[in-house]
C-alpha cells in the first residue's frame, strides 16, 4: 500500500521519522510466516527417525535433482535484486527482463518439486500416508511450495503491471522492493527445509518411539 | 508552544479511506474456500473466484493511489473555537504532589541512628545485668551474627569480656543502626498517618516478628539465650527514640534537581526549610 | 510545549448531529450500508465489540446449560453428547469470538485516536480482518446445522476447546464436526492475525509528532506486545490446524499414536499457542486498568517505565511457559522443573504490574465511579486468580489438582473476573467518547455488584470442589461424593451474574437513546482521545495534535504544571 495521501504524512516527516508503514507490515507479515514455518520444522525435527515402516529418508532423498532445484531458488532470489535495482534506476525494460528470469527459475523450483513428488509416489511409494516420514515431509515441502507459488503469483502481478504500463518507477520502486522482501524469506525457508529434510534428516530410521 | 497551526499541515483538507466492499468479498470468498473442505467442492470454487475478485477490487483500491473520500471543505472551514477540553465536573486542581513531598535531611537519621543505638544499648545492658546475668552476654551474642565461633562458646565465656568480640559487636551495632536511621528518614514521610506511630511502634513489632521467625537460621547462639519481651523492649526503645530525634529536625523539601549536597541539609538556603 | 490539540467545532460537539461526516440523518439501509463497507477503525472496532458481546451472550447461554445440568447430582437435564458440545462451544467461543475480538475491537477503536493517527496504517486490510472474524464465527457456528455427526445428525465439535488428540482422530471423532471446529477457528485466527499487522504498523509508523514509544499510552504498549504474541501464536495453531485437517481429510500421520503420530506433540504445539493466547486475553485488559486507574486516582501512573518494561517481559517470558498446563502426562523432572520455573518467573513482571497499580492508588483521590468499581474488581479477581495460578505451576500440586474444577475456578478468576470486568471497565469508560452519551452510573454499579456478587458465587466454590476431587468436562456426578453443596452454590451465583447482565444491555439501550450527554472529555483524563469530539469525526482529529509528555491533555489543562517539565 502506498504512504498516506493527505497532511498527516507531510507533517510526520516533517518532524519525525517515522518508519515506512509498508516496509513494517510486511516485516511482520513475514515474522508470522516464520512461526508458521517453525510449527512446521519442529515438528519435521520431532518426528526424525520415528518411521520405522515404509519408504525411509535414506532410500527415497536424493540430492542431484534438489540440489539443482535450490541454485534456481537461490539464484531468482539474487536476480530479482537486479529486477530492484534496475527499476530503481528507472530501466523499466530491464526490470521486465529481469522478472522473467526471476519467474522461470522460480517456476523451475516448483516443477522440479512436482518431478521429485512424481518420483517419490510412483517410484518409492512414498505418499502423505505411508507413514511418519512421508506425513511430514509432504507437509513441510508441500507449504513451501504453495508459499512459493504465493510469491510467484506477486512477481507475476508486478509483471503484469509494469507490462501494462502500470508500474512507475520513481512512485513504485520502493513498493516493488518491498514486496520482493516476500520472495527473500521464501528462499530463506528453503534453506532450513532443505537442510532438515535433506542433511540432517537423511538418518536411519530406528524404532525409537 | 505551538498553539499557531503547523505550517507543515493543510488546517481544513479531510480525506478519508472510501469505505468499499472488496474486503468483505474477499474475507467471504477466503472462509468459503475453507467451508469448501466440509461441504462440496464447488463451494470452494465460487470462494476461491470471490476471493480472486475481491482481492483485484482491493488492488485497484490502492494501486496506483489511494482511493478517499473528500470531506466538504464547507463542513470543515466553520472557524474552529478554542478546544473544547473543560471537564464535566470541575475537580479542585491541586497541585502536582510529589510523594514524598517534605523528608527530613539526612542528617537526621544519622543522629537519630546513633541516639536510638545508644537507648537500645541501654535496654539490651538492663537486660544482661538484670536477667542473662552479666551485661557482656548481648554484646557478645551480638557479635554471634558475623562470627560462627562463638555458637560454640561456653555459657562462661559468653558472660565475660571477649575484645574482639566486643569490637565486633560495636561495629555491628552502630552501623547497622546507622543504617536503619537513614532508612527512617526516607520511610517515615512515606508512612500514611502518623509517621512516629508507625516508626516506634509498628515497625518495631514487625521485625521482632521477622527475626522471631528467622533467627535460628541468622543467628542459632542467640536464638538459645534470647528474651523476647526484652528484645521487643530493646526495638521499640530504638525505634522511638531514633524516630523521635528524626521528627525533632525541620523537613526539607523535595525538588527535582536538587544535589546530594543539598538533601543532606548542607545549603539549607537553597533546600528552603520550613 | 503544550499540546496542539485537535479542535472542535460547535455544531459536531452534539452528538445528535455527528456520526461522521453528514449531519443529515440517514435511512436504516443507508446506515446499515454504510457500517458494512466502512474502513474506518472506529466502525470497525464498534462492530467487533458489538459482535463479541452477541458470542458472549451466546457462550455464556451455554455456559449456563452446564451450570443447570450440574446443579444436583445425576442430573438429567442435558445428555452427555450435548453436554461435550456445550463445554466445547462455550470454551471456543469465550476465546476465539469473545475476549479476541472485543480486545482487538478496543485496540483497533483506541489505538489510533491514543496515537494520534488519523486511522489505522491499513484500513482496508483491517476490514478484512474483522469479516473473517465474523465469517469464522458464524462458520463455526454453522456446525450445528451444517456438520454430519453420528448417524448423520448435525453436531456441534465436541473435543473440548483444546482438542487433544486423539480425541480428534477419525477414529474418535466421526463426521465433520471436528473440521468446522478446525476450519472456524483457522479463518478467524486469519483476521486476528492482519488485525495484529495492523497493530504493529499503526503504533510503530503512525504515531503523531512527539509521541514517542516511551510516551505511548499504556494500552498502545500492551496491544504492541499482544500484537507481538498473536503473531508468533496464532501461526503455530494455524499450522498445528492444518496438521490435523490433514490427518482428518487426507490420511496423514501426524497425531494419530496408532501410526507413530504423537498426541502428545499437538498438546506441545497447542499449548505453545494456548498459553500465549492467555496474555493475548490479559494484557489488553492490564492496558484498560492502566488507563482507567490513573484518570479516577487523579495520578499518573506509578512506575511507567517499569510498567512497559514489565509488559515487555511478560511477552516474552509468556512464550516459554507453556508446558505447565502438560505436567500430567509425564515430561520428566527436568521439563517439569524449567516450565514450573519459567512460570514462577512470570509472575515477578505481574507482581510489578500489581504493585504499580496499588502504588497509583495510593494516596490518590479516589472517585469509585463505575469503570473504576470495575478496575478495582479486576485487581482483586486477578490477584486471586493469578494466586491459585502459581499453586497450579507448582508441580506436585499440579498432578494432585489438573483437570479438576479448581483448575476451572482459576482461570474463570483471571479470565472472568481479569479479562471481562477489565471490558466492562473499559466500556463503562469509553462508551461516552464512542457514543457521546453517558451509561447510567447507577445501573452500571448495579451491574458491578451483581457480576461481581455472582462471580464470586459461581467461581469461588469450584476451588472447593475441585480440591475435593470433582473432575471437569463430567457431565454429572454422583450423590455421596461431597460436591453437591458446592456445585448448588455455583449454579446459584449465574441468574445473579445473568441478571447484571441484563442490567447492562438494559442501560446500553436506554443511555443510546437518553443518555446524559457526555462532551468531549467526561472524566477529565489526559490521553489524545479525549481531545476530540464525541463521537470523534471520521478523521479523528481536525488538526493532528503534538505532544510533549506522556500525559498530553494535562499538560493543555495545566499550563503552569507540564509534565513535560519532568520528563
Amino acid at each position: 500500500m502506498r504512504t498516506m495521501s493527505n497532511e498527516a504524512s507531510v507533517v510526520m516527516s516533517a518532524t519525525t521519522t517515522m518508519p515506512s508503514r509498508a516496509k513494517v507490515g510486511m516485516a511482520s507479515l513475514i515474522f508470522m510466516e516464520s512461526a508458521f514455518f517453525a510449527a512446521f520444522l519442529v515438528t519435521y525435527l520431532y518426528y526424525i527417525g520415528k518411521s520405522p515402516d515404509g519408504p525411509q529418508p535414506l532410500d527415497c532423498l536424493e540430492l542431484g535433482p534438489v540440489l539443482f532445484n535450490s541454485a534456481c531458488l537461490i539464484a531468482s532470489s539474487v536476480t530479482v535484486v537486479f529486477a530492484v535495482k534496475s527499476l530503481a534506476r528507472g530501466a523499466v525494460g530491464a526490470f521486465r527482463l529481469w522478472m522473467v528470469v526471476t519467474i522461470l527459475l522460480g517456476l523451475e523450483f516448483l516443477v522440479g518439486t512436482g518431478i521429485e513428488w512424481r518420483g517419490l509416489i510412483e517410484g518409492k511409494g512414498l505418499t502423505l500416508q505411508s507413514n511418519a516420514f512421508g506425513t511430514t515431509y509432504y507437509a513441510l515441502v508441500g507449504f513451501h511450495a504453495f508459499h512459493v507459488a504465493i510469491g510467484l503469483l506477486m512477481l507475476f502481478g508486478m509483471l503484469l503491471l509494469s507490462l501494462c504500463g502500470c508500474i512507475n518507477p520513481k512512485r513504485d520502486h520502493m513498493r516493488v522492493d518491498i514486496a520482493t522482501w516476500y520472495w527473500h524469506f521464501v528462499d530463506v525457508v528453503w534453506i532450513f527445509v532443505f537442510t532438515l529434510v535433506y542433511i540432517i534428516g537423511k538418518v536411519p530410521q530406528g524404532g525409537s518411539l | 508552544m505551538s498553539d499557531a497551526p503547523n505550517e507543515h499541515e493543510a488546517p481544513y483538507l479531510r480525506a478519508i479511506p472510501r469505505p468499499t466492499p472488496w474486503p468483505l468479498i474477499t474475507a467471504f470468498g477466503c472462509t468459503l474456500v475453507f467451508a469448501g473442505i466440509v461441504t462440496h467442492v464447488l463451494v470452494s470454487v465460487t470462494g476461491a473466484a470471490c476471493a480472486i475478485v475481491g482481492l483485484v477490487g482491493w488492488f485497484r483500491e490502492v494501486f496506483p493511489h489511494e482511493a478517499t473520500e473528500e470531506i466538504p471543505i464547507a463542513q470543515c472551514e466553520i472557524p474552529l473555537p478554542a478546544p473544547v477540553l473543560a471537564p464535566r465536573s470541575t475537580p479542585r486542581h491541586t497541585v502536582r504532589k510529589l510523594v514524598p513531598e517534605e523528608i527530613h535531611p539526612y542528617r537526621s537519621g544519622l543522629v537519630g541512628g546513633l541516639i536510638g543505638a545508644a537507648a537500645m544499648a541501654i535496654v539490651a545492658a538492663a537486660w544482661g545485668i538484670i536477667d542473662a546475668g552479666s551485661i557482656w552476654m548481648p554484646i557478645n551474642l551480638l557479635a554471634g551474627v558475623v562470627l560462627p565461633s562463638i555458637g560454640s562458646a561456653s555459657e562462661e565465656a559468653l558472660k565475660s569480656f571477649n575484645g574482639t568480640w566486643f569490637a565486633c559487636s560495636a561495629f555491628l551495632h552502630v552501623s547497622l543502626s546507622l543504617m536503619v536511621g537513614l532508612i527512617f528518614v526516607v520511610a517515615l514521610p512515606m508512612m500514611p498517618k502518623r509517621p512516629l506511630i508507625a516508626g516506634g511502634i509498628i515497625a518495631p513489632i514487625l521485625w521482632t516478628g521477622v527475626a522471631w521467625a528467622s533467627l535460628h537460621v541468622v543467628n542459632p547462639t542467640l536464638e538459645q539465650h534470647i528474651s523476647w519481651p526484652w528484645f521487643l523492649a530493646s526495638q521499640i526503645a530504638f525505634g522511638c527514640a531514633c524516630g523521635g530525634v528524626v521528627a525533632r529536625f525541620n523537613m526539607v523539601r523535595l525538588q527535582f534537581g536538587q544535589t546530594i549536597a543539598e538533601r543532606l541539609d548542607v545549603e539549607q538556603s537553597k533546600g528552603g526549610s520550613r | 510545549m503544550t499540546t496542539t490539540p485537535a479542535h472542535s467545532d460547535p455544531a459536531r460537539s452534539d452528538p445528535e448531529s455527528s456520526g461522521g461526516a453528514s449531519t443529515e440523518r440517514l435511512t436504516f439501509w443507508e446506515e446499515a450500508t454504510r457500517w458494512t463497507l466502512s474502513v474506518d477503525h472506529k466502525k470497525l472496532g464498534l462492530m467487533y465489540i458489538a459482535a463479541g458481546l452477541v458470542f458472549f451472550l451466546i457462550g455464556g447461554v451455554e455456559a449456563a446449560f452446564m451450570r443447570l445440568q450440574l446443579m444436583k447430582a445425576d442430573a438429567g437435564i442435558i445428555d452427555p453428547e450435548t453436554f461435550n458440545q456445550l463445554f466445547t462451544m462455550h470454551g471456543t467461543t469465550m476465546v476465539f469470538l469473545v475476549g479476541m475480538p472485543i480486545l482487538l475491537g478496543f485496540g483497533n477503536y483506541l489505538i489510533p485516536l491514543m496515537v494520534g493517527a488519523r486511522d489505522m496504517a491499513f484500513p482496508r486490510l483491517n476490514a478484512f480482518g474483522f469479516w473473517l472474524f465474523i465469517f469464522g464465527g458464524i462458520l463455526l457456528y454453522f456446525s450445528y446445522i451444517g456438520s454430519q455427526g453420528l448417524y448423520g445428525a448435525p453436531s456441534a465439535p465436541d473435543v473440548g476447546w483444546f482438542a487433544y488428540a486423539p480425541l480428534t482422530s477419525r477414529t474418535f471423532s466421526r463426521g465433520n464436526s471436528t473440521d468446522y471446529w478446525i476450519l472456524g477457528i483457522l479463518v478467524s485466527g486469519f483476521g486476528s492475525m492482519t488485525t495484529a499487522i495492523n497493530f504493529i504498523a499503526t503504533i510503530l509508523c503512525m504515531r503523531c509528532p512527539g509521541m514517542k514509544l516511551m510516551r505511548m499510552p499504556m494500552i498502545a504498549w500492551m496491544m504492541l506486545v499482544v500484537a507481538g504474541l498473536v503473531l508468533v501464536a496464532i501461526p503455530v495453531l494455524t499450522a498445528a490446524q492444518a496438521m490435523l485437517l490433514l490427518d482428518r481429510s487426507l490420511g496423514a500421520h501426524f497425531f494419530d499414536p496408532e501410526t507413530q503420530g504423537s498426541a502428545v506433540l499437538w498438546q506441545h504445539l497447542f499449548w505453545f499457542f494456548g498459553h500465549p493466547e492467555v496474555y493475548i486475553l490479559i494484557l489488553p485488559a492490564f492496558g484498560f486498568v492502566s488507563e482507567i486507574l490513573p484518570v479516577f486516582s487523579r495520578k499518573a501512573i506509578f512506575g511507567y517505565s517499569l510498567m512497559v518494561a514489565a509488559t515487555v517481559g511478560i511477552g516474552f517470558i509468556a512464550l516459554g511457559v507453556w508446558a505447565h498446563h502438560m505436567f500430567v502426562i509425564g515430561m520428566g523432572p527436568v521439563l517439569d522443573s524449567f516450565f514450573a520455573a519459567a512460570t514462577f518467573l512470570i509472575s515477578v513482571p505481574t507482581g510489578i504490574k500489581i504493585f504499580n497499580w496499588i502504588g497509583t492508588m495510593w494516596g490518590g483521590r479516589l472517585r469509585f465511579a463505575t469503570p473504576m468499581l470495575f478496575v478495582t474488581g479486576f485487581i482483586a479477581m486477578f490477584v486471586i486468580g493469578g494466586l491459585t495460578g502459581i499453586m497450579l505451576a507448582t508441580v506436585p500440586m499440579d498432578w494432585q489438582l489438573s483437570d479438576s474444577y479448581f483448575v476451572v475456578g482459576h482461570f474463570h478468576y483471571v479470565l472472568f473476573g481479569g479479562t471481562v470486568f477489565g471490558i466492562f471497565g473499559a466500556i463503562f469508560y469509553w462508551f461516552p467518547k464512542a457514543t457521546g452519551r453517558m451509561l447510567d452510573d447507577k445501573l452500571g454499579k448495579w451491574t458491578f455488584w451483581l457480576l461481581f456478587i455472582g462471580f464470586t458465587l459461581t467461581f469461588m466454590p469450584m476451588h472447593v470442589s475441585g480440591v475435593l476431587g470433582m473432575p471437569r468436562r463430567v457431565y454429572t456426578y454422583e450423590a455421596d461424593r461431597g460436591f453437591e453443596l458446592w456445585n448448588m452454590i455455583s449454579t446459584i451465583g449465574v441468574p445473579v451474574q445473568m441478571a447484571g447482565i441484563l442490567v447492562f444491555l438494559w442501560n446500553v439501550v436506554r443511555s443510546l437513546r437518553k443518555g446524559e450527554i457526555a462532551g468531549n472529555d467526561p472524566w477529565d483524563a489526559w490521553t489524545l482521545e479525549w481531545a476530540t469530539t464525541s463521537p470523534p469525526p471520521e478523521w479523528n482529529f481536525d488538526r493532528v495534535p503534538t505532544v510533549t509528555s506522556a500525559r498530553p491533555l494535562w499538560d493543555l489543562k495545566n499550563p503552569e504544571d507540564p509534565d513535560a517539565h519532568y520528563e
